[in-house]
């Protein structure tokens, strides 16, 4: 063996060296978050004093997106190299967008990045979109912006469907939010592992109570060992079945109903033996109120299943494909797909891995029938298969991120709430955290123009929300605000450009749930406030 | 927080009064704040930044003038530059920090490359601190970077050098690190941020000495362990199985044999997480036939040591394969007790799966690389002999090359080592088969037998981010505003959760001590210099009973005096040392005294001298409340390791607030009537705040 050990030349063994690089992020958002990313394509449209769109570039760098444009016409200042790390002495008077892809795509190799406008009389966005070969996935920009720019941006976004995100980061306070244009599903929402297990207690089907039966047939005589160790599912279905003959074919229903069934889970439990009870037993009354549940459809499925996708794209997506086979099967049969997770159980192992299998086949089953529908439905032909497993799998936490597409937030009527709260809030005590939508209102005052007083910040205010501007709490804001005079203050924009990159893997892997759809963040007490506005 | 008097807010710094006039300058500095801001001056403004670098423009503008400078003129340590490390070095670096110290041990590695930005492709190998310090330094010529490649816990990183730093902040990655670090900076009174990130958490704390909870103030989680007879017999779950492939039978072929890691398990810390392999617990039932069981396990064991003197040969895949696959599974399937309630094990023969994999062979490389996969039985013997053959070719190499004189060359588990991963994989997916356990991917193994932590640059950038921003609070000595932050990445209303610092707690082992920094000369100074001079009479002990010890033991108490001639140095006990005392008193305990040893020069005829001023107040330890008795009698009670609830902490609470005194001081009356109070106090206090 040794002689063929000599033979063998070394080849390249185990995982790849982009696998190895990546490992430590695979393991939150896996292979097919990782592919998502590495086919996107982000627009930084930076102005300012543009060092939080470069933080959060870096972000988005590292773990590797596919490429990235830097759309900045600014050029390389003092102030600069104070605040934002990809600069140094060298990039004085030069294109800024130019300096910082520079640094940013020696973070990663495999990244592609390219900057704009290459000269002074080329200038306008539309000619930058124009020149783009692949469509912008995600665009990202930074406040102050011309109120110009910022329509085009937006007028291209809503055009293509991609999701924009702003953000505004001056002295110790930010904000970002995020427009994602519509209703935007995710599949993946990584919920808790504990939440996860779908029994089917109260709708078996035929092959689990057969295998119920087989196991119960001579259940007062099995031998102790056997007894105690019959899995929490089977003792449960085998007392639920016993509950019914004895209430017309009725399963527990309310909580007292549920709590009479316990006891006689409970009583049933041997003691009469050397260690005085069951853990089976226990754990088959532990599970009673979690498991013991009739089917429901979850509201935010529900959501899913209610919403009429506007538009013909939409409707020829795979997801809503999907959604609507998975609801012809709920309507078909009453209940969801099952998805196929058991958790941990006290039984023997040979009991416990049939238990396994059966719900792997029936959630195997299940799926087969969904893709079936899929198939027949315009457009289902070519859908993957994976693709309607996994919806199968989770179809209970699908998540319909912004359903209310179209639907816009009276922004005077959300300050007015908030300083309502506040009210309460300062009765309540330092437990309970006052709005920061002052800082919001301070900051969307200089939105186009960084540099303004307090007497004007308060001017815009009394504008847009004339409720607000006497509000002691909004006046400090304001004046905090003015004190900054457009300036970037690195760590309060570090700090953001870790959450808005953050924000934006979870839309471009379309996994996890993002937030809806705007976080302020105050530097000086280090916590941020998530709002719908 | 007050809103400073509109004229102050008005001689903001930078305005009329300007930097000629120190005084008023320092005065209305003092009453600045970033919270409460000075109006600008739009018309003012341009003359006042002249004076300053426009580089430094933004900071100079958010943080005040007396706040930036306070940073410009800060020395500052940096322990970790791994992943919240290169992120808080980019911010320490443009908040213009004066003086950097990084100090970190570690060498940069492939999978850091996702996070760690200051670190290419071309760094992998080299020291982290060195290749931060030179990627950070061109970023800001101005600040000065000092790196050390080096362990936190080497000696010569003392309470005095710590004690030079303005501020500490960790970044590390384990629980040993920062649990020293955490030391260290109490005994030099030096404020700590500590910091951590896991996936998408993380957390930040403000830790002072007295004012704010250590890091030791709330119980961390202990190792996972698991008992070996789990390990060794009754495996049930896939973690079972791994545990025994990397710390039993990789070890037993390649590494130092089971003894010898079973003493030696501190050094298989990974972020605070060590698979410990015990016999505690399934002990404590005496059972005879576990007694037996330890001896057969010896047994195997031995036959296994004969087995590794095969390594290289060309049966020893086989050797070993019959050997803990096949004759010890025989053995302890033929212990019918242990069957009883449980499928027993099912032993494999050799050649009978070998002739299955012969069509697999080609496919190796396929195999091996797909590590997501879960591999079927054939293919992890085939990923088993394969694996096995690099690692025995590898030792034999090594044993090749190494002096006579060296000790014989060894392989560990290292996740990144593929050798040992694969061969760990493959093994324990053999065992599982075997026990009826779930098989498991490589990529699954790797993560369980790593203790893999996932990291990611974002959650790395907001810690780093506020640990930066609750530095500004520590520097203004603002601790009343600082915060112990925890990301809440999952809850839709807000991202982080910011809690008022927590008190430290009074029983901390760690902080509920009195610190004092002795300067010796421990070739000349006599441990009965320390026990009458410096103890009974400068740091006021007299008659008390008490007992001294080092970290090894036992120096002295009243029962021990032969060492009280002895000089330090033959004590062991040099610069650097710590020594704990201990008061025996029944009645009111003082708190334990540390004692910081440092060798330096003395005055003549001095044999040591003493931080502290001569009888300090040294505090009384904090008395056991009785749980129903709010005013109860527990004077008696309070002997040394009590636990008690929170009673100190409304004490505490009513103290600081009151104009800043110190805790100790209020703590150490000494008189009875003091006692009555602080119940008292607990009594209204007690429920308050507490978790």
């Amino acid at each position: 063996m040794t002689e063929i050990l000599v033979q063998t030349p070394p080849v390249l063994q185990g995982p790849s060296e982009k696998e190895r690089k990546y490992d430590r992020q695979l393991r939150l958002w896996a292979a097919s978050g990782q592919a998502a990313l590495e086919s996107s394509n982000i627009l930084l449209l930076n102005s300012g004093s543009g060092t939080v769109g470069v933080e959060t570039l870096k972000n988005l760098v590292l773990p590797g997106i596919g490429s990235f444009t830097i759309a900045d016409d600014a050029i390389v200042h003092d102030e600069d190299l104070g605040v934002n790390f990809f600069l140094d002495e060298s990039s004085k008077g030069k294109s800024r967008a130019q300096c910082c892809t520079d640094f940013l795509v020696e973070l990663n190799p495999e990244v592609n990045g390219s900057w704009w406008p290459k000269s002074s009389d080329d200038q306008r966005l539309e000619q930058l979109f124009e020149a783009t070969q692949t469509p912008f996935t995600m665009i990202l920009y930074s406040l102050p912006i011309q109120p110009e720019r910022l329509s085009i941006l937006q007028e291209y976004s809503r055009q293509h469907q991609t999701p924009l995100v702003a953000v505004h980061s001056a002295g110790f306070y930010s904000y970002f939010s995020v427009n994602l244009h519509g209703a935007f599903p995710i599949v993946d929402t990584h919920p808790d592992d504990t939440a996860t297990a779908d029994l089917r207690l109260l709708s078996p089907w035929p092959a689990l109570l057969d295998f119920t039966k087989e196991m119960t047939r001579d259940i007062d005589n099995l031998d102790n060992h056997l007894h105690g160790h019959l899995p929490l599912v089977v003792i449960l279905l085998y007392y639920l079945d016993l509950w019914k003959q004895g209430h017309d074919g009725a399963y527990p229903a309310n909580y007292s109903e549920k709590v009479a069934f316990r006891n006689a889970v409970s009583d049933a439990m041997r003691r009469d033996i050397p260690e005085g009870g069951e853990e089976n037993f226990e754990e088959a009354v532990a599970a009673v109120m979690k498991h013991v549940v009739p089917p429901q459809l979850p509201s935010s499925l529900k959501q899913v299943f209610d919403y009429q996708p506007s538009g013909s794209d939409d409707t020829k997506s795979s997801f809503w494909i999907i959604a609507e086979a998975v609801k012809q099967f709920y309507n078909r049969h009453g209940v969801l797909p099952v998805s196929g997770g058991l958790p941990d159980m006290k039984a023997q192992s040979e009991v416990y891995i049939k238990l396994q299998n059966l719900y792997k086949d029936k959630a195997r089953q299940d799926a087969q029938e969904v893709l079936a529908i899929v198939r027949g439905i315009a457009g289902g032909k070519d859908i993957d298969t994976a693709e309607v497993e996994l919806f199968c799998t989770n179809a209970r936490f699908i998540k319909l991120v912004n359903p209310a597409e179209g639907r816009t937030v009276d922004l005077a009527q959300a300050v007015e709430q908030q300083l309502a709260n506040d009210e309460i809030a300062a009765l309540a005590g330092p437990e309970m955290p006052l709005t920061l939508i002052p800082i919001y209102l301070a900051l969307t005052a200089t939105s186009h123009q960084g540099v303004a007083t307090a007497e004007q910040i308060l001017a815009s205010i009394q504008d847009r929300v004339p409720a607000a501007a006497g509000n002691e709490r909004v006046q400090k804001a304001a004046e905090e605000v003015a004190r900054a005079t457009g300036g970037e203050l690195h760590n309060t924009s570090a700090v953001m450009g870790g959450m808005v990159a953050q924000e934006m893997i979870k839309i471009i892997t379309k996994q996890y749930i993002p937030i809806e759809n705007t976080c302020i963040f105050d530097g000086i007490e280090s916590r941020c406030q998530v709002l719908r506005l | 927080m007050e809103e400073p008097p509109s004229s102050a807010a008005q001689t903001a710094p930078g305005t009329e009064n300007g930097p000629s006039d120190p005084s008023k300058q320092q005065q209305s500095e003092q009453q600045e704040n970033h919270e409460n801001p000075p109006k600008p001056n739009p018309n003012a403004t341009p003359g006042a930044r002249s004076q300053i670098p426009r580089r430094d423009r933004f900071n100079h503008q958010s943080l005040g003038p007396s706040l930036n400078s306070t940073v410009k003129q800060a020395r500052v340590l940096m322990v970790g530059a791994g992943g919240i490390g290169c992120e808080l070095l980019k911010n320490l670096v443009l908040s213009g920090f004066g003086e950097i110290h990084i100090v970190d041990l570690d060498t940069i590695d492939l999978s850091n490359l996702n996070r760690q930005f200051l670190f290419r492709q071309e760094h992998i190998k080299k020291s982290k601190a060195l290749v931060a310090k030179d990627a950070a330094q061109k970023f800001n010529p101005n600040v000065q970077i000092v790196a050390h490649h080096a362990n936190i816990k080497d000696a010569h990183f003392t309470v005095s050098w710590f004690r030079d730093f303005k501020l500490v902040f960790n970044a590390l990655d384990n629980l040993e690190a920062r649990r020293h670090v955490n030391k260290m900076c109490l005994a030099a009174d030096i404020p700590l941020i500590e910091s951590g990130t896991t996936g998408f958490n993380g957390q930040v704390q403000v830790i002072k000495k007295g004012v704010t909870a250590c890091y030791d103030c709330t119980p961390k989680e202990t190792p996972k362990s698991f008992p070996v007879c789990t390990i060794r017999s009754t495996p049930s779950q896939p973690i079972h199985c791994i545990v025994w492939g990397k710390s039993y039978l990789l070890n037993e072929m390649f590494g130092t044999s089971e003894d010898q890691s079973v003493l030696d398990h501190s050094q298989d810390q990974e972020n605070g997480k060590s698979m410990l392999i015990s016999w505690e617990g399934k002990l404590t039932g005496t059972n005879q036939f576990i007694a037996h069981e330890i001896e057969e396990l010896k047994k195997e064991s031995d036959a296994l040591k004969k087995i590794r003197n095969a390594v290289g040969a060309p049966d020893f895949p086989k050797l070993l394969f019959e050997k803990v696959f096949d004759a010890d599974i025989e053995r302890l399937r033929s212990v019918e007790d242990m069957w009883k309630s449980k499928r027993a094990p099912e032993p494999l023969k050799y050649e009978k799966l070998l002739a299955k994999t012969n069509e697999l062979e080609g496919s190796k490389d396929s195999i091996l690389a797909d590590g997501q996969k879960v591999w079927s039985l054939e293919e992890n013997l085939v990923v088993f002999k394969d694996s096995l053959e690099r690692l025995s070719k590898r030792i034999i190499e090594l044993k090749k090359t190494k002096d006579d004189a060296a000790p014989d060359p060894v392989i560990v588990f290292d996740k990144d080592d593929d050798d040992t991963l694969d061969f760990v994989a493959s093994s324990a997916n053999i065992r599982s088969t075997i026990f009826g356990i779930e098989r498991k991917s490589r990529f699954d193994i790797k993560q369980m037998a790593g203790n893999i932590i996932p990291a990611i640059a974002t959650t790395n950038a907001i810690v780093a981010g506020l640990c930066v921003l609750q530095s500004y609070k520590v520097l203004k000595g603002d601790y009343s505003q600082a915060k112990e932050v925890f990301l809440t990445p999952f809850g839709s209303a807000r991202l982080m959760a910011p809690d008022r610092a927590r008190e430290p707690s009074a029983d901390c082992p760690v902080c509920g001590v009195f610190n004092a920094t002795v300067t010796v000369d421990p070739a000349q100074t006599t441990l009965n210099d320390i026990v009458e001079g410096l103890l009974r009479t400068h740091l006021g002990f007299g008659e008390k009973e008490f007992v001294l010890n080092n970290e090894v033991g036992v120096l002295y108490d009243p029962d021990e005096t032969e060492n009280l001639p002895k000089k330090l140095v033959d004590l062991g006990i040099k610069d650097g040392s710590f020594l704990t005392v201990v008061d025996e008193d029944d009645e009111q305990p003082w708190v334990n005294v540390v004692l910081n040893i440092e060798e330096g020069a003395l005055p003549e005829n001095e044999k040591f001298k003493s931080s502290t001023s001569a009888q300090p107040a040294i505090p009384q330890k904090p008395k056991k409340v009785p749980q129903v008795e709010v005013n109860g009698h527990s004077a008696g009670e309070s002997n040394g390791i009590v636990k008690i609830d929170s009673q100190p902490k409304g004490v505490k609470r009513q103290h600081t607030e009151d104009g800043g005194q110190p805790l100790k001081k209020a703590k150490t009356g000494g008189a009875s009537s003091d006692d009555v109070i602080i119940v008292e106090d607990a009594g209204g206090a007690i429920i308050i705040g507490d978790d």
